[in-house]
């Protein structure tokens, strides 16, 4: 491993907590593109880590492979002590890593309630047992989902909606259910692309609300974010990635003091 | 009522027993799971075939005018079931080439084309199905049992359908009403969501082709036993488009819309160009006219109502009083004691827009 980052193992030097994500040397090319070159970075349990960048930089790509959807051409994705590099989302989300789309990815023709109670994984109900025993098998499940569902529903205002199909809703009120619907997994990590993109200014702030709410709980995020101003408000720590690479972490006051963020970045 | 009306009348209502079958079964796959089974009328026909050489006999029966493979008399109901089971096989491998990793356009191309491959390879190996000519004289479960005119027994058979019909539909709510039903319908609407979400995007939708084709061959069984015939030419490609047709009137993803489909498309816009006069148009362009009828049906409903007749039922959950008041009061379950820092205004999502 080359360490090329000044970033490159902040937990070894701060000694005692464990990374609850760990990425190591990160590559992906689509083609001759080189979307991610050598991204390398930590996310601490219970923090607010931010990634940013210009367009271009490669967040979303990291994202995504960090999620499972894309496969690296190279390097490693660390979850909780366990490799999860080759394994599919479905197996990363069993073991709590969620992630939110850049765009509104709601399952349109299902109801927010709906939405809500599917995004739960590991249920018997879906097992294809369903056709021997019936409802038996799901009943008491689905009461304590429900319950849950309504939880998030009542916390994040969305009570009133539970019935409307997620197609129909704005486009602030599909982030909300991005984000109640990774919320339903009982996650230990959710990786949220831009999750107020598109929104009016007075949600978006509820929005950072729920997510330092979220943390306070002890739920990790990492998030990809553009407003940079949103970023220092919620971060404990902050990755910055340009041309497909990490090239420094720490927090906003210090990474404004760092003269090749404010090049690539800040100032670009 | 005349005997000849009753022949009719019971020739409708099996059919219409086995189209219901038929559009639950392509609605699992298609209006749940968002699967394009365009290769939907060859697992129809596994199950006509296979229910067909069960109870044939052997081939050198009949002074052995066809030929075909396996050929025993296996008692009912067996040769149903067994259908449905051959059916079910046969998906796998079509359903690991098709399904795994092709999605939409491509998976409805590879469909089409292995409905075409299949219909032209059962028609060249004579010594299979009986080739182009196909199979008849498949015997009708239990007639020389039961001892019953005619009429009576076509009369039995639409009863043995209706309980046929009964049954499936259990197995079909079961699945349709249960969480694994919502993760269709899931997948069905956003694949990346529901695999980020920890749903095996591949074992759902297999599950649908599986359990939709095990169902389209037990129609296929019912059919061949009660009109005793099966060829090539009774499950050309293009007969998958009756069903889709029959779906997208009646109500995508609606298991009772679907049953209006059934009885709408395939019954009445059929039976209705039957009687168009001769002396208004020969018989051979009747049967063109039929397909202009569900091509248009089909179009047209696409471009005007594509929800259908019944749309897909909207499911609702019973709402326990005290979230309700705690909505009304914009407060967080009381469990939750965190601090009040993300406390968001109630009527932050009431002003909202939409944008």
């Amino acid at each position: 491993m080359t360490v090329s980052t000044l970033h490159d193992a902040p937990a070894a030097t701060t000694g005692a907590v464990v990374p609850l994500l760990s990425v190591r040397n990160l590559r992906r090319e689509f083609g001759g593109v080189v979307a991610v070159d050598d991204a390398s970075f930590d996310v601490l349990p219970g923090t607010i880590t931010s990634l940013i960048g210009p367009n271009g930089a490669g967040k979303s790509t990291a994202v995504g492979i960090i999620g499972g959807g894309i496969r690296p051409t190279k390097g490693t994705v660390q979850f909780a002590g366990e490799d999860l590099t080759g394994l599919p989302p479905y197996a990363r989300a069993e073991r709590g890593l969620i992630r939110t789309f850049q765009l509104s990815s709601q399952f349109s023709k299902l109801t927010v309630l709906e939405n809500l109670l599917a995004a739960a994984p590991h249920q018997r109900g879906e097992q294809f047992r369903v056709l021997v025993f019936g409802k038996r098998l799901w009943r008491e499940e689905q009461d304590r989902l429900l319950e849950r569902a309504y939880e998030l529903l009542v916390r994040f205002s969305m009570f009133e909606m539970r019935d409307e199909y997620a197609g129909n809703l704005s486009g602030g009120q599909k982030r909300l259910v991005e984000i109640m619907r990774a919320l339903m997994a009982n996650p230990k990590m959710v990786l949220l692309d831009e999750p107020m993109a598109g929104v009016n200014p007075t949600l978006a702030r509820a929005i950072e609300g729920y997510l330092l709410d979220l943390a306070a709980e002890g739920v990790t995020l990492l998030l990809v974010e553009h407003e940079l101003d949103v970023v220092e408000r919620l971060s404990d720590n902050v990755v910055v990635m340009a041309q497909g690479r990490t090239i420094a972490t720490g927090s906003m006051a210090e990474l404004r003091e760092n003269e090749e963020v404010v090049r690539a970045y800040l100032e670009g | 009522m005349s005997h000849a009306f009753q022949f009719y009348a019971t020739t409708l209502l099996v059919y219409l027993g086995v189209d219901v079958l038929s559009v639950w079964s392509l609605n699992l796959q298609y209006g749940m799971t968002g699967i394009y089974n365009f290769a939907w009328i060859l697992f129809q026909s596994i199950g006509a075939y296979t229910a067909a050489v069960l109870t044939l006999g052997p081939s050198t029966a009949n002074t052995g005018f066809q030929h075909f493979i396996l050929g025993t008399s296996i008692p009912f109901p067996l040769p149903l079931l067994i259908a449905g089971a051959v059916a079910g096989v046969f998906s796998i491998p079509i359903g690991f080439v098709a399904l795994r990793r092709l999605r939409a356009d491509y998976e409805a191309t590879v469909m089409l084309v292995i409905s075409v491959v299949a219909t032209l390879i059962v028609s060249n190996v004579q010594g299979m199905f009986n080739g182009t000519a196909g199979l008849s004289l498949i015997p009708e479960p239990l007639y020389t049992f039961l001892h019953v005119s005619t009429l009576s027994y076509s009369w039995l058979y639409v009863l043995f359908t209706a309980v046929v019909c009964g049954i499936v539909y259990i197995f079909v709510h079961r699945v349709t009403s249960s969480p694994l039903g919502r993760a269709m319908r899931a997948v069905r609407d956003n694949e990346a969501a529901a695999e980020s979400l920890g749903k095996h995007v591949t074992s759902v939708r297999m599950f649908a082709f599986i359990f939709g084709n095990v169902i389209a061959g037990m129609s296929g069984a019912l059919l061949v036993q009660f009109i005793g015939a099966w060829s090539p030419g009774a499950w050309f490609f293009v007969e998958t488009l009756i069903i889709l047709t029959a779906i997208i009137v009646g109500g995508t993803g609606n298991n009772g819309g679907v049953i209006l489909g059934a009885l709408l498309v395939p019954i009445v816009f059929n039976e209705a160009t039957r009687y168009i006069p001769t002396s208004f148009a020969p018989a051979a362009i009747v049967d063109s006219v039929q397909w202009c009828v569900i091509g248009g049906l089909a179009l047209a409903f696409l471009w005007f109502r594509p929800q259908g007749i019944l749309p897909e039922r909207r499911r609702r959950f019973p709402v326990p009083p005290e979230y309700a008041a705690m909505a009304a009061a914009g407060r967080y379950p009381p469990h939750d004691e965190r601090g009040a820092t993300g406390t968001p205004p109630v009527a932050v999502l009431a002003s909202e827009t939409e944008s």
